[in-house]
């Protein structure tokens, strides 16, 4: 196993998140994309930090940030969704466009 | 006395005023005008007292007292009194003149609904003459001179109803501006090259040689001088005006138009006469004008058959007399004219008033035969006649014979001309005398209507025939008027010796011209028979008519006149269709073609680029906002690709 396995697969991740991030009707299912880019980075940052600098922990540690803070992003955007579902009946994204220029 | 000689000018001023604002009635019943005649008789006195301390010498002369008026650079102008024998004499003849043609007025003017205005006239004639006769300064004379035209301009016109005394006011004005025009130019030269006005400085710039100043600048300043004498005193070619200023009131005619005002210009040169003194051929100049103006005069006054207008004539040739004979050298005789013409041509005016006032018309032809209707004016008339004529020992046979001396001494020829004008002068004189006085009536209503004249009219007649016939014997008695009229001693030495050198038959000339005079005219006129004057009419209808047509002098200013209204037409003309079109309108023309070009930039590319700035902005604006379709997942799309593109671009180079 090369660092050119794992980001191949970091990037075939990052590629399908990107994708259901862009297709998904529901806003849901475009978090759950968002998320799954998220965990490309992470699976990025983790492998630089195993094959370029084994003594360090700067990568796993950044890895780690990114999770707390993707959670903490996944509570607000679930509660957004909540609030507009209520307000708007509706969790498409293409339904929702109140800031249209 | 003297000292006080400033108020003789300025109370006839203050009761001018007085009388034209104090009241508010016009008429007659005004007390105000007698505020007037008190003023002038005062003045009179005034003048005497001062003439007879100048003649006793308890009066030191030349008086000379100024006060500061204004200064400018390094220059102080002054205003001041300058009293000479001259002066002196000149002022008792205005004042007196004055005084009696008032009193006159009160009679003649009893009817005219603008009596008080004319007295307020009268008065401020006599101030501005007054003040031209004492003052030490040329500015303030000349300030004076042009307030006496003012005045004349005004009384000749006092009747402006009519159009004749108004064309009159105005052609007097007119002309002598004309002339006034040289006289302040000259003053102008004389300053700049003498720095003062004053005219007991003036002398000593003219006696300090000619080294002080350019030789032409006495002769230039002499003869435009002339060019202001000859305008207020009626010489060649400016005496047109005189005549017609006959339309104001006669005794205007006798104040202004025969003994005071037109005899400025003959005081002018007198009172300038260093300036000629340094310069000859002005002076010859001046005897020239005088010459050929007393010689014109007298023959046109033969034509005329105006009593005014007879008049107007003589004064005009009495004038050129006295102007030849200041021109000659004979300053003492030209102002000893001055002063005897003063008394019996405001004699002979007033007498004519008195005429005009009982028959209603100027024309000597519907008269004839006055003298048993009015006496007194006929034998005061006939006083004033002889003494103008020169009849031996009468004021004007005294003056006469002086500058004919004085003529005789300078040229023959001259003398031979002026002898010939005296005689015509008699003839004139006498010829007007007769067709007014003797012979038949020869319009019986008119000669029936006419009477006598008021005391306060002939008072003033009897006043003046006395010293018509006294004042030159007085005068000329023990040489008193020489000795106070003279210009420097030595001219006085130098005119008794002349007076001992002439020939002795050279008095009995002005005698026999009088007698030839007297003679030609009473066979004409006197006899009552006007067979043999209008028969020669009829054969020198040509001369007549030259005579009648002022030697064309009219027609001449009319015409200068009609030149100039057309040059100003074509001047007009000229700047309206050239200077207007070329410069004004073209360059306006010009300045509009430029604007447009200037408008086309100013909004093609100036407007252009901030309107084509604010459409970018606001055509950006809106197609960027085409973008901001409220998608998320285009936004996202955006993003990715936009990221990828930077990828792409930074991992490619």
């Amino acid at each position: 196993m090369t660092l050119a396995h794992y980001l191949a697969l970091s990037a075939a991740l990052f590629l399908i998140g990107l994708f259901g991030a862009l297709t998904r009707r529901n806003i849901i299912g475009i978090l759950m994309g968002i998320e799954l880019m998220f965990n490309a980075a992470n699976i990025n940052l983790a492998a630089f930090n195993r094959f370029l600098h084994p003594e360090g922990i700067v990568g796993s540690a950044v890895a780690l940030f990114v999770i707390a803070v993707a959670a903490a992003e996944i509570v607000v955007g679930l509660a957004l969704v909540l609030a507009i579902y209520r307000s708007q009946n509706t969790v498409y994204a293409e339904d929702i466009s109140l800031l249209k220029g | 006395m003297i000292k006080h000689v400033h108020w003789i000018a300025l109370l006839p001023l203050i009761a001018s005023v007085v009388i034209l604002l104090g009241s508010r009635d016009n008429t007659e019943k005004s007390r105000l005008p007698l505020l007037g005649v008190a003023v002038m008789g005062w003045c009179l006195l005034h003048s005497l007292l001062i003439l007879a301390g100048v003649l006793s010498g308890r009066a030191e002369v030349p008086f000379y007292r100024t006060l500061p008026w204004f200064e400018f650079g390094g220059f102080e102008m002054t205003l001041g009194v300058l009293i000479d024998g001259t002066a002196a004499f000149m002022l008792v003849v205005v004042t007196l003149v004055s005084f009696l043609v008032q009193v006159y007025s009160l009679g003649y003017m009893h009817a005219d609904p603008r009596f008080k205005r004319y007295f307020a006239y009268l008065s401020f004639f006599s101030a501005s003459m007054l003040g031209l006769v004492i003052s030490s300064n040329l500015m303030a004379l000349f300030a004076c001179w042009e307030l006496v035209g003012v005045s004349s301009y005004l009384l000749i016109g006092f009747w402006f109803e009519g159009d004749a005394p108004a064309y009159a006011g105005k052609k007097a004005f007119i002309t002598t501006k004309l002339g006034d025009l040289g006289f302040f130019v000259g003053l102008l030269l004389l300053f700049a090259y003498a720095q003062t006005f004053d005219l007991k400085m003036l002398p000593l710039h003219f006696q300090m040689g000619p080294g002080h100043m350019p030789a032409w600048v006495p002769t230039a300043v002499g003869v435009l001088l002339l060019c202001g004498a000859a305008g207020k005193s009626a010489q060649v070619p400016l005496f047109v005006w005189l005549p017609d200023a006959m339309e104001g009131p006669t005794p205007v005619s006798a104040l202004i138009h025969a003994a005071t005002m037109v005899a400025a210009g003959v005081y002018l040169v007198a009172r300038t006469y260093f300036i000629y003194q340094a310069a000859p051929m002005a002076l010859e100049a001046v005897a020239w004008v005088g010459l050929i103006t007393a010689a014109l005069a007298a023959t046109m006054a033969v034509a005329a058959y105006d009593i005014k207008r007879v008049l107007a004539f003589s004064t005009v040739s009495q004038l050129g007399f006295m102007m030849l004979g200041l021109g000659v050298g004979g300053y003492t005789s030209g102002l000893f004219h001055l002063t005897t013409h003063g008394c019996f041509k405001a004699l002979l005016f007033l007498c004519a008033g008195s005429v005009i006032h009982a028959v209603h018309t100027n024309d000597m032809r519907q008269m004839g035969g006055l003298s048993k209707k009015m006496p007194e004016t006929f034998i005061t008339m006939l006083i004033g006649a002889f003494a103008i004529a020169g009849f031996p020992f009468l004021s004007g046979w005294f003056s006469k014979e002086a500058i004919l001396h004085d003529v005789y001494r300078f040229s023959p020829a001259m003398w031979c001309a002026a002898l010939a004008t005296a005689a015509l002068t008699a003839f004139y004189m006498f010829r007007l005398v007769f067709l007014t006085f003797l012979g038949i009536s020869r319009d019986h209503p008119r000669w029936e209507h006419a009477g006598e004249s008021p005391p306060v009219m002939t008072v003033p007649l009897w006043i003046l025939a006395a010293l018509s016939i006294f004042a030159g014997l007085a005068l000329e008695h023990n040489g008193i008027f020489a000795g106070a009229v003279c210009f420097g001693p030595a001219a006085a030495a130098e005119g008794a010796e002349a007076v001992a050198h002439a020939p002795n038959w050279l008095a009995w000339g002005a005698v026999g011209a009088f007698a030839l005079g007297l003679a030609a005219a009473w066979r004409l006129y006197g006899t009552g028979d006007l067979s043999l004057a209008s028969s020669l009419k009829r054969s020198l209808a040509g001369v007549f008519d030259i005579l009648e047509d002022r030697y064309g002098f009219d027609r001449f200013f009319l015409a200068l006149v009609r030149a100039s209204d057309s040059l100003a037409a074509a001047l007009y003309w000229f700047d309206s269709n050239i200077i207007d079109a070329i410069f004004v309108d073209g360059w306006a023309l010009a300045t509009r073609a430029l604007a447009e070009v200037q408008r086309f930039f100013d909004d093609f590319f100036v407007d252009g680029a901030v309107d084509g700035v604010g459409a970018l902005t606001r055509d950006g604006g809106l197609g960027l906002s085409r973008l901001m379709a409220g998608k998320v997942q285009e936004y996202l799309l955006f993003v990715a690709l936009a990221v990828s593109l930077f990828a792409t671009f930074i991992m490619t180079r």
